[in-house]
């Protein structure tokens, strides 16, 4: 089909399909070779991201720490507050 | 409102094991297994440090939404018994009958 022939979809199309077949070509001397979402390629499990890894567990171990920081200082509020509390009403025994 | 007003601290605080802390720490693992099953690792055994991450984080959220909602709870039953207290008109008990008054009268057929 020729081009003065070709409707607009058709050009359209040969148009994607030269983007890529240039895109898999590969990056050129000097391109960077930058992530895409139109290139989708497999993890490699090989070797574990011992840096995430670290990171994950370091954090969950924080958030914990300070859950259980938040929590005690909780329950000490409430009972310094229930003390004052009482003390109000009946006065000091 | 702020999230959780100076007053909330008179409450006494949920256990640091609690029903929503528990139902979002294993919504957390389940989006972690989920993610492994999208990603085709083995569900169960691979990323356990994800896994961890995500039911800590929803542990924590759960926490803190715990004690949002006690004391929103808390704030609604002093609004509630302010306004019996201020309307007693309207709370009225019935008063109480006695039991021969509620009962038919007993007519022998014999």
């Amino acid at each position: 089909m020729s081009a003065a022939t070709a409707r607009p979809p058709d050009k359209m199309a040969a148009a994607l399909r030269a983007v890529v077949r240039l895109r898999l070509a590969g990056p050129g001397p000097g391109l960077v070779f930058t992530r895409s979402a139109f290139v989708a390629r497999k993890h490699n499990y090989d070797q574990p991201n011992w840096f995430g890894v670290g990171l994950a567990f370091s954090t969950s171990a924080a958030l914990w720490a300070l859950l259980f920081k938040q929590h005690n200082e909780d329950v000490m509020e409430y009972e310094r507050r229930k003390e004052e509390r009482k003390h109000k009403c009946t006065g000091c025994s | 409102m702020a999230f959780l007003p100076e007053e909330a601290r008179a409450l006494p605080p949920p256990p640091l094991v609690n029903k929503v802390s528990a139902w979002l720490g294993a919504a957390g693992w389940a989006a972690a297994l989920l993610g492994n099953g999208f990603s085709q690792r083995p569900v169960l055994t691979a990323g356990v440090h994800r896994q961890v991450l995500f039911a800590t984080v929803g542990w924590v959220v759960g926490y803190f939404l715990a004690k949002r909602t006690e004391y929103i709870h808390a704030k609604q039953d002093r609004e509630m018994f302010e306004y019996i207290r201020h309307h007693p008109e309207d709370f009225k008990t019935a008063g109480k009958k006695r039991i021969g008054e509620l009962l038919e009268d007993f007519i022998p057929n014999r």
